[in-house]
């Protein structure tokens, strides 16, 4: 089975996209055929054993509408040096075309440059390239045409198409309107013309002025008719019938005119079809411009790619297009350049923006090993990475799709629509020959049956409702991207906002994920420092995760460790070691008993950790207790706020994870959540939410790992965090690019909107028609009120669907909940160096009258002169690093600063020292 | 863009070149039908030497006189004739009415309303033929010949709302020739329009030029020739 998207040409209205999809789907080997009329694509799964993408077109294109190719075969202009002659010129294309897949190849000799049509599935770039330089000649920089820019060049041709007809229709209908008008409200006219001295002159001038305003409509006249023939009628079928009604009783009326029945001057409706025409063509001009709006966010992601990436060659550097970087190249970013695709770092470090592709304010550090991600924003440093990813495969290309599945998707909600447009426009057919029949038995006149017939197929809007529900989703799905809140289609945006339960996994969803040091219980003898040193140089090359931690401690710590020797593990108890020739223990309990180590008061502080959640560890030097380190997967900045504001939106919240019950209760308890599920097994996670959907509740799984893609597949809306495992990915229905679970209600709150959004939308084009009909067939008239003019009805109409869009991009001014409390509280997350709680306790009195230091970090600005490149960040950096007591430094070139973060003892004498030292004058300095 | 100007440029001039005759419909159906109303007198047309012009004569002495020499002084370019007597017996002072519009002739005990349609030196090419000088009138005074929706004539305006009408269709029309004038003039020299004996004074559906309908207060003195 396989799934294609065609780009259909030509539909008017959402009928038009049931009629595709009734004539697709006759044909056999098609399991699925579904068209948005919003984005205008067909998304057709079909058995290729059975049908070709081929045969799905011509059904298209039997129906009465176009499939807009999609551009293959790709265009490049790659600029030659060497060429002398036109026989150089003549040689390359001679060169070039002897290629597979090579469709045109041609050098303009005076511009020195080679135009190549190419399948890119069969040559790549770099053979023609290579052609080239074995035909004697240099290639140099290329140029290409993107797809992207020939839709977004055809939809503005389309733009400035529809306005271009709208402008001739308005500048010949004016004066048609004027003349036809102008007796009633007495404007002057010219003697020549007056209706009731010269009657054929003046039917004749509307009959002229009326001809260039069909002609500019005559879509609605060739498409309609299509569509009645096929017995699918659609919205250009009723514009058609109606003011083809109109017109031909007028010239019939001229005709009488013609043979003296002058009082058929008065029967002239040419006017009323070309305002008709005219106030449609607005309208669809307006819409075809509010469509393009709806679809920016999707816009403004495909331009956040760069074009050229700096490649290297050996030691040289070289600018080559994007398109031709493969996976394994290096890559160099300078700061305040680009990412151009994604990789691993290699070398170097900076900070880099992500938050064009995740929302996230706050730049991340990039060491080596560290992911980037194409379209982010280098910062600070210098970087070389090698591409893992490139082309289709990167993160950007990913959500791009994501996105525009999803914008191409239909909710539920849409079913209804699409239903009531499927019957539509027929039902308006029949109700205007019944209007307009019994208005004529009930003796009115012909002409007053013609126009109650006229106006309701002409106030008749299906294209209103066809576009409520796509046009919100499109602009929905677009604004959770912009935000990093990536939803996979309307269905899953319509669940989300119906959500009555949220279950949270624990690890790597409300905590970091990843243990780190957060409490050091010292004895007098060591001081928390050298306990750390020791426990990281004991634990150095460890790869049990909370081994991992305690050395990460000592390296944000700067702590520089020792080599260890008889590196012995005990399974069950811990390691033991030796340092600098002494015995070093670290373990549990049952290592330092079996050892015969006095623990004395540390046994209670051991405990006080175990109930806090925390997973402590006793250090034994020499077979004496020197003190405790505990680790702890830390609760993320937000968890506790965007659970309480899931609360306060009535969402009942839980817990799920496979720790033990205290853990679980005290990071529970820590984040404010009453239900939580603890020590359930992975298989398990899946049952829990089954056990909450069974009584009846609607439950959304926001989960990371392997271990909730089950679950997360198992619950009504499955939520991955962005830096979750792949499958659990692809298992969400919705994917938070940031690790923050304020994302959680901004997803729900954007739910709500669109859906808001939806049914607004859907109650306007619903109650227009449902009001707007009755009032075109005459029953404001039959009760003694006024009879609706055809051309008000056309006006009325085309504002139906121009108020749906205008609705729908109402939306994009939608803010997250995240937003408004950073706006206004003032809350910007930052990322977190959390103080390590230290606790000293004197073993030998005893003395239980602890005293808790907490360590003070100390940040300062410092305003530098001098510097004026990349190196000089690096010399201060270094020259900063090299002070005791530094934790973090961050040289910002452009504003000429640098960042420091450490201890209070760091005084500003001796950073300034530092720095002269390094050969760069100091401004001022500020602690923060 | 081009093909659509240049086509209606064409239609413009193909209309602009064809307009004057053949598609003043209004005009022409005047001609033919008053051509018409000329065959179904009981007394043909005559010769009115005092207006050196021509008589057409209702079966109860009315006339209408069209001149074939709008130049010459003291003469009306247009004419209708009426006898004084029933507006008299109505209570008509003949002192009291507009010289510009009536005529009173004492001798012959007649009421004229006469019309000078404009200033061009309008001279008819037939001396001979009294419908090819009404038909001259007509091309040369087009907007004084009007269409009367209401009761399927044409007119030729006297202004002041005074008017000759005669039936589009005699076959149909029940009213082959109207003589109207606008009482309000009459009422202002003493005649009490009910009381006029032999004329009808009613409410009339009038369209302007605009098309705009109107109802007016009309004496009509009707006839039906067939």
């Amino acid at each position: 089975m396989k799934t294609m998207q065609l780009k259909i040409g030509g539909m008017s209205c959402s009928a038009c996209a049931k009629a595709i999809e009734r004539e697709v789907a006759k044909l056999a080997g098609i399991a699925q055929a579904s068209v948005n009329y919003a984005t205008e694509k067909l998304q057709v799964s079909f058995d290729e054993s059975k049908i070709t993408i081929e045969q799905v077109q011509e059904a298209v294109v039997k129906a009465g509408y176009s499939v807009i190719p999609v551009q293959q075969k790709k265009e490049i202009i790659i600029p030659i040096g060497g060429m002398t002659c036109s026989a150089c010129a003549l040689a390359i294309e001679k060169a070039v075309q002897k290629l597979t897949g090579i469709e045109l190849a041609s050098v303009n000799f005076a511009t020195e440059k080679l135009l190549v049509r190419y399948d890119p599935v069969l040559v790549r770039i770099s053979e023609i390239k290579q052609t080239i330089i074995n035909a004697g000649y240099q290639p140099l920089e290329i140029t290409t045409t993107e797809q992207v820019d020939e839709d977004k060049k055809r939809k503005e041709k389309e733009i400035s198409t529809l306005w271009l007809k709208f402008k001739v229709s308005l500048i010949f209908s004016v004066p048609l309107l004027y003349i036809a008008m102008g007796g009633m409200l007495n404007w002057p006219l010219p003697q020549a013309i007056l209706p009731m001295n010269y009657p054929l002159v003046y039917a004749l001038l509307e009959i002229l002025l009326v001809i260039p305003v069909v002609i500019a409509g005559r879509k609605f006249y060739t498409v309609g008719t299509k569509a009645i023939l096929r017995l699918s009628p659609n919205m250009d079928s009723l514009i058609a019938m109606g003011t083809s009604a109109a017109i031909i009783y007028s010239l019939y009326s001229t005709a009488r005119i013609a043979l003296g029945d002058f009082q058929y001057v008065n029967d002239l409706y040419f006017e009323t079809a070309g305002v008709i025409i005219t106030l449609i063509l607005l309208g669809k001009s307006l819409e075809a411009v509010s469509k393009g709006r709806t679809s920016e966010a999707i816009k403004k992601l495909m331009g956040l790619a760069p074009k050229t990436a700096t490649v290297l060659h050996g030691e040289l550097e070289m600018e080559i297009p994007i398109e031709e970087v493969e996976v394994g190249d290096i890559i160099v970013v300078k700061p305040g350049g680009k990412i151009p695709v994604d990789g691993e770092v290699t070398e170097g470090h900076s900070s880099v923006d992500e938050s064009m592709l995740t929302g996230e304010s706050i730049p991340r550090e990039k060491l080596q090993g560290d992911k980037v991600f194409g379209a982010s924003m280098n910062k600070t440093g210098s970087i070389r990475f090698k591409a893992t990813r490139v082309g289709s495969d990167t993160a950007l290309a990913q959500i791009i799709k994501l996105v525009e599945d999803a914008q191409g998707s239909k909710a539920p909600i849409a079913q209804m629509a699409d239903i009531v447009a499927g019957y539509f426009v027929p039902a308006v057919f029949v109700i205007a020959v019944l209007s307009a029949l019994a208005w004529f038995i009930s003796g009115q006149s012909a002409v007053f049956s013609l126009t109650i017939f006229i106006a309701v197929l002409v106030i008749a809007c299906p294209c209103a409702l066809g576009l409520a529900t796509p046009t919100a989703i499109m602009v929905g799905t677009g604004k959770g991207a912009e935000n990093g809140v990536l939803i996979k289609g309307g269905a899953a945006l319509e669940t989300t906002h119906k959500i009555k339960t949220i279950i949270f996994d624990k690890t790597g969803t409300i905590t970091e994920g990843r243990p780190e040091v957060t409490d050091i219980i010292v004895t007098s003898s060591y001081g928390a420092d050298e306990l750390l040193r020791l426990a990281a140089s004991a634990e150095k090359g460890s790869e049990h995760p909370l081994g991992e931690a305690i050395v990460r401690g000592a390296e944000k710590a700067k702590l520089e460790l020792i080599k260890g020797e008889g590196f012995h593990a005990i399974p069950g108890r811990g390691i033991e070691v030796t340092l600098a020739g002494n015995n070093v223990l670290l373990g549990n309990s049952k290592l330092m008993i079996e050892q015969g180590i006095e623990l004395a008061e540390l046994v209670n502080q051991v405990d006080r950790l175990a109930t806090e959640g925390k997973t402590p560890m006793y250090i034994a030097i020499d077979k004496q207790a020197a003190g405790v380190i505990a680790v702890a997967d830390i609760v993320k900045p937000s968890s506790a706020l965007a659970i309480k504001k899931l609360q306060e939106m009535g969402i009942e919240v839980a817990m799920i994870t496979g720790d033990n019950e205290k853990t679980a209760q005290a990071i529970g308890k820590e984040v404010g959540i009453e239900l939580v599920l603890a020590e359930v097994l992975p298989q398990d996670k899946a049952n829990e939410v089954k056990k909450l959907q069974a009584a009846g509740k609607i439950v959304a799984m926001v989960g990371d790992g392997i271990n909730d893609a089950p679950a997360l597949a198992q619950a009504d809306i499955g939520i991955a965090i962005g830096s979750g495992t792949d499958v659990a990915i692809e298992s969400a229905d919705i994917v938070l690019m940031r690790s923050d679970l304020m994302d959680v209600p901004t997803a729900i709150q954007l739910s709500k909107s669109t859906i808001r959004n939806i049914k607004q939308n859907l109650f306007w084009a619903f109650g227009y028609n449902v009001a707007g009909i009755p009032i075109a067939a005459g029953l404001l008239f039959a009760f003694g009120g006024p009879k609706l003019n055809p051309i008000f009805a056309a006006a009325a109409m085309s504002l139906s669907s121009v108020s749906v869009l205008t609705n729908a991009l109402r939306l994009k001014r939608f803010k997250p909940y995240r937003a408004l409390v950073e706006n206004e509280l003032g809350m910007v997350e930052k990322p977190r160096d959390l103080p390590i709680n230290i606790l000293t306790i004197d073993l030998k009195t005893k003395d239980n009258n602890l005293t808790v230091k907490e360590k003070k970090i100390m940040k300062k600005t410092i305003k530098i002169e001098g510097m004026s490149c990349g190196h000089c960040v690096k010399r201060v950096e270094n020259a900063l690093q090299a002070l005791e007591g530094i934790e973090k430094v961050e040289v910002v070139l452009a504003d000429n600063e640098a960042i420091i973060e450490g201890s209070t003892t760091l005084t500003d004498e001796k950073i300034q020292l530092a720095i002269t030292d390094a050969g760069y004058t100091v401004v001022s300095i500020t602690t923060n | 863009m081009k093909k659509i100007i240049i086509i209606i440029a064409a239609l413009f001039v193909a209309l602009s070149i064809t307009a004057c005759q053949s598609l003043d419909v209004v005009g022409t159906g005047a001609i033919t039908s008053f051509t018409e109303v000329a065959k179904n007198l009981s007394e043909p047309i005559s010769s009115d030497p005092v207006n050196n012009g021509w008589s057409l004569a209702a079966p109860g002495g009315e006339r209408f006189v069209w001149s074939k020499d709008f130049s010459a002084k003291g003469m009306s370019d247009l004419m209708m004739e009426f006898d004084i007597q029933p507006f008299l017996a109505a209570g008509l002072q003949p002192e009291k009415l507009d010289k510009n519009i009536y005529l009173y002739d004492k001798l012959a005990n007649k009421l004229m309303v006469h019309a000078e349609l404009g200033d061009t030196q309008f001279k008819s090419a037939s001396s001979t033929d009294p419908l090819a000088t009404f038909k001259e009138i007509v091309t040369a005074y087009r907007t004084s010949v009007n269409y009367h929706e209401k009761l399927d004539h044409y007119n030729i305006a006297f202004g002041g709302g005074n008017m000759f009408e005669w039936a589009k269709n005699l076959t149909t029309n029940d009213k082959d020739i109207v003589f109207v004038l606008n009482p309000a003039t009459l009422i202002s020299a003493g005649v009490d329009p009910l009381k006029v004996e032999g004329w009808v004074f009613a409410k009339v559906e009038i369209k302007n030029a605009q098309g705009d309908k109107e109802l007016v207060d009309k004496l009509l003195k009707p006839y039906n020739l067939q």
